[in-house]
């Protein structure tokens, strides 16, 4: 809700960014049906940082998929910019992702065949054509390399992720969600699996992006974690408190 | 495409073992395929270079009798449009006196000879390829020989010119061709050439008895005749029993021996003259039991079959009219016109049969190797459904994803295939010295070999013992079993051939790739990889990402 003094949204436009209105999710396993999402609604403005708390399995990650287009809801809207996500053809939904999003996730979800500096280089890597590629190259690893970088990871290019440890597996991560200038970054307790020296790092991390002018959604059950935040909503029941 | 799949598939296909398990399971499969059926078909395309070879396309036989005037015959079928060339023969069975052992007992052996026209015989039959003992064609290929070979040692020249004329010519004596395994000297080598057993008893210096026996109009057996023939040279068909059994003899001194050959025919019931002779009442003519025809290119054996039955029917027919002969040829059913195919059809019926047998076995082995492969790729992209949920969730489309595992799927086939032909190329083209090699006894070198591998790796399992390491520890003590099995394998292994020429119609097994057949198995292998990589992928794909994510 309360801009950051410093942040320079990157959308001057007030308004909301990235809304979810009454949305509904529910998960059918064999006969039985399981409502997680009831009628969920919130609103991101732009350069906010927003903490949605909540119990273990009361459809926090749910929620979060719903807004980064990675899942559907079975009824509700989720908008961005104004725009209907759940209308948006399959493409237009992937490069939804692609280019507004950057998801981070609780258990760093790196591909472990791949070295550090080209998990942060894949986002950059979709959609772009071989020509493009060969033309961009340079200012695209450019980029990846500043980013790694500027985490504390320059003596890292060329591990692979089984070869880190998980604060620094974390942060390859956040690169990687950065590396397309999201919009958004969709994080899903970022810190959940370290400890909480490391997990503060993490969150120095997001707060610099964000007093930058990054807008964040970031998911937790730890009320310490989300006080980091510009605000904090409850989801309880289904439903956004 | 986009950069990222390229990316992928160059990563997955690098950095994990699962690939090269992959292709070396396509290549295998590729190779088994490709090698069986190669020879398989070149056993058969074999039979049929063969059938020529031996006996031209079409075969006229009388047996024993023979027919006479085969002159004229032969000239009407050399007008036929059909037939190219034309060679008369007389077939039986004799005895030959071998020159060995020393001493004055001899090994007698059982023949099938053929008193044959050399000249006219090599062009129905290809006998100048067939003769053994010749100068090599050309000077790569004497130097493809071995050393000690005699075709390397002597010149041969003078030997074949003997043999392509049946005759020693310098005495002008009759020469007589062996097959080559008619006399016990020959011993095949490894590389398929042969050596005396014992260099003095090298046919081409001797002589043989041949001792044929005439039978008469009535059946019966007539005094036996034998006369001396100089060893010219010897044959290789190829075919086992056929070089076995053969002896090529002239027909002219074959005649004579057979009483086949033209002669006066003298009336008994008249008083005889002066010195004891009956009067000449006209002649009979000479004969051949068989007449060996072969086709122009283009023309079948089929059709020139029709043509020579006609012409003899012609011939036949128009002698019959003419009362100046006395002896008649047989009517056209008693008479045998047979195509070579016909001939052999006791051989071929088997090897179509077997040929049969072997698609159904090859449809099954194709389905394995299918079903293998498609198991091996279910298996490597089901691990990487997670990988899917994570590139989807940054952005990747369900075709990116699909087209990655597509790619994996393409590569792996095609190495896979590549190596699968190289391999079967490679086992295909020595299949014949990896044959004689599992005849014989291991040599010492090599289960010593074994052993020593054994020894390491019993040292490797003491060492992982120390250092606790229960996976190494297993696969040590495995290899260290499997070495010292084979090591003992080899120790034991008495060798046998397992293609006995004895028993199998040709003294090789066909070493010819079957390239379409190869070809075909590698687009095969390539379709199943991509198949088996595309099922699960596309499964992977259709899951939602959320729950790909979630994938353990
Ligand atoms: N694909 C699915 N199929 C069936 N049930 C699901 C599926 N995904 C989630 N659920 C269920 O939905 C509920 C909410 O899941 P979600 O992951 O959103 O919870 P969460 O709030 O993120 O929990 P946590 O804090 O443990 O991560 C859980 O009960 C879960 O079992
Ligand atoms: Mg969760």
């Amino acid at each position: 809700m309360t801009m950051h003094p410093h942040s320079t949204p990157p959308h001057a436009a007030e308004g909301v960014l990235l809304s979810a209105c009454d949305v509904v999710r529910t998960y059918r396993m064999g006969r039985v049906e399981v409502p997680v999402l009831k009628s969920a609604s919130i609103d991101v403005k732009p350069g906010e940082w927003v903490a949605i708390l909540g119990s273990s399995g009361s459809g926090k990650s749910t929620l979060l998929h719903l807004l980064g287009g990675l899942d559907r809801a079975d009824s509700g809207t989720v908008t961005f910019r104004g725009e209907h996500v759940g209308g948006y053809s399959q493409s237009r939904l992937d490069r939804y992702r692609n280019e507004h999003i950057g998801f981070v996730f609780q258990f760093y979800h790196l591909l472990p065949e791949l070295n550090v500096l080209e998990n942060t280089l894949l986002p950059a890597t979709i959609g772009i054509g071989r020509f493009e590629w060969m033309r961009r190259q340079g200012e695209i690893r450019d980029r990846a390399r500043m980013l790694l970088e500027r985490f504390g990871l320059s003596h890292r290019f060329r591990h692979r992720p089984a070869e880190l440890s998980g604060g620094e597996r974390q942060r390859v991560a956040i690169a990687r969600a950065l590396m397309h200038n999201p919009d958004v970054l969709l994080a899903d307790e970022p810190t959940g699996n370290l400890d909480a020296k490391t997990g503060d790092t993490i969150l120095d991390m997001i707060a610099e992006q964000h007093r930058a002018g990054l807008t964040v959604v970031m998911v937790t059950h730890d009320q310490w974690i989300a006080a980091r935040a510009d605000r904090t909503v409850h989801l309880v029941d289904g439903r956004v408190a | 495409m986009a950069v990222y799949t390229q990316l992928l598939v160059r990563r997955y296909l690098s950095t994990r073992i699962i690939p090269l398990i992959a292709v070396a399971a396509v290549g295998l499969c590729v190779a088994l395929v490709v090698i069986v059926v190669s020879v398989m078909s070149g056993f058969l395309d074999n039979l049929r270079a063969s059938g020529r070879t031996l006996m031209g396309d079409v075969v006229i036989s009388y047996p024993v009798q023979g027919i006479p005037y085969y002159k004229e015959f032969i000239a009407d079928v050399l007008k036929l449009p059909g037939a190219a060339a034309a060679t008369p023969l007389v077939d039986t069975y004799g005895l030959l006196r071998m020159p060995y052992p020393g001493g004055p007992n001899k090994d007698v052996v059982t023949a099938q000879v053929w008193a044959i026209e050399p000249e006219t015989f090599a062009q129905v039959t290809e006998l100048d390829r067939t003769i053994w003992w010749k100068p090599a064609a050309s000077p790569q290929e004497a130097l493809a020989m071995a050393e000690d070979d005699p075709r390397r040692q002597q010149d041969l020249s003078g030997l074949y010119e003997d043999a392509k004329v049946l005759r020693d010519r310098a005495t002008g004596r009759p020469g007589a061709l062996l097959g080559m395994h008619v006399s016990i000297v020959n011993q095949r080598q490894r590389d398929g050439s042969y050596r005396p057993r014992n260099s003095m008893w090298w046919m081409p210096n001797h002589e043989i008895t041949v001792t044929l026996v005439p039978i008469s109009e009535k059946g019966t057996v007539s005094q036996s005749n034998s006369r001396v023939f100089k060893v010219v040279n010897e044959v290789m068909s190829g075919v086992f029993q056929v070089d076995k059994n053969r002896v090529f003899i002239p027909l002219k001194e074959g005649q004579e021996l057979l009483r086949l050959d033209e002669a006066p025919i003298v009336d008994t019931t008249a008083v005889p003259d002066a010195s004891g002779n009956y009067p000449v009442i006209g002649t009979s003519p000479a004969r051949a039991t068989q007449i060996l025809v072969r086709a122009k290119e283009g023309v079948t054996p089929d059709e020139l079959r029709v043509q020579v039955a006609e012409a003899y029917e012609q011939f036949y027919l128009q002698k019959s009219a003419d009362p100046s002969v006395r002896t008649r040829p047989p009517a056209t059913e008693y008479v045998s016109i047979m195509t070579w195919e016909q001939r052999l059809r006791d051989l071929i019926a088997p090897v179509e049969k077997e040929r049969q047998m072997m698609r159904i076995l090859f449809s099954i082995t194709y389905l394995v190797c299918a079903g293998l492969i498609l198991a091996i790729f279910w298996s490597i992209v089901s691990e990487k459904t997670r990988d899917i949920g994570i590139l989807r969730a940054i952005g990747a489309s369900r075709m990116g994803v699909l087209w990655i595992f597509l790619r994996y799927g393409l590569t792996i086939g095609m190495v896979g295939s590549g190596v699968g032909i190289a391999l079967a190329w490679l086992v295909i083209r020595n299949i014949n010295a990896i044959h004689m090699a599992l005849g014989n006894d291991a040599p010492r070198w090599l289960y010593v070999t074994f052993f020593l591998l054994a020894a390491g790796s019993a040292a490797l399992t003491v060492r992982a013992l120390t250092r606790s390491r229960i996976l190494s520890v297993l696969l040590w003590t495995v290899a260290t079993l499997a070495l010292v099995g084979i090591g003992t394998g080899l120790v034991l292994h008495r060798g046998f051939l397992i293609w006995d020429p004895a028993v199998y119609y040709f003294a090789t097994i066909p070493s010819e790739m079957d390239w379409n057949n190869a070809w075909i198995t590698a687009v095969g292998a390539i379709v199943f990889s991509v198949l088996g990589a595309a099922v699960p992928a596309a499964r992977a794909a259709d899951i939602d990402p959320v729950r790909a994510l979630r994938y353990e």
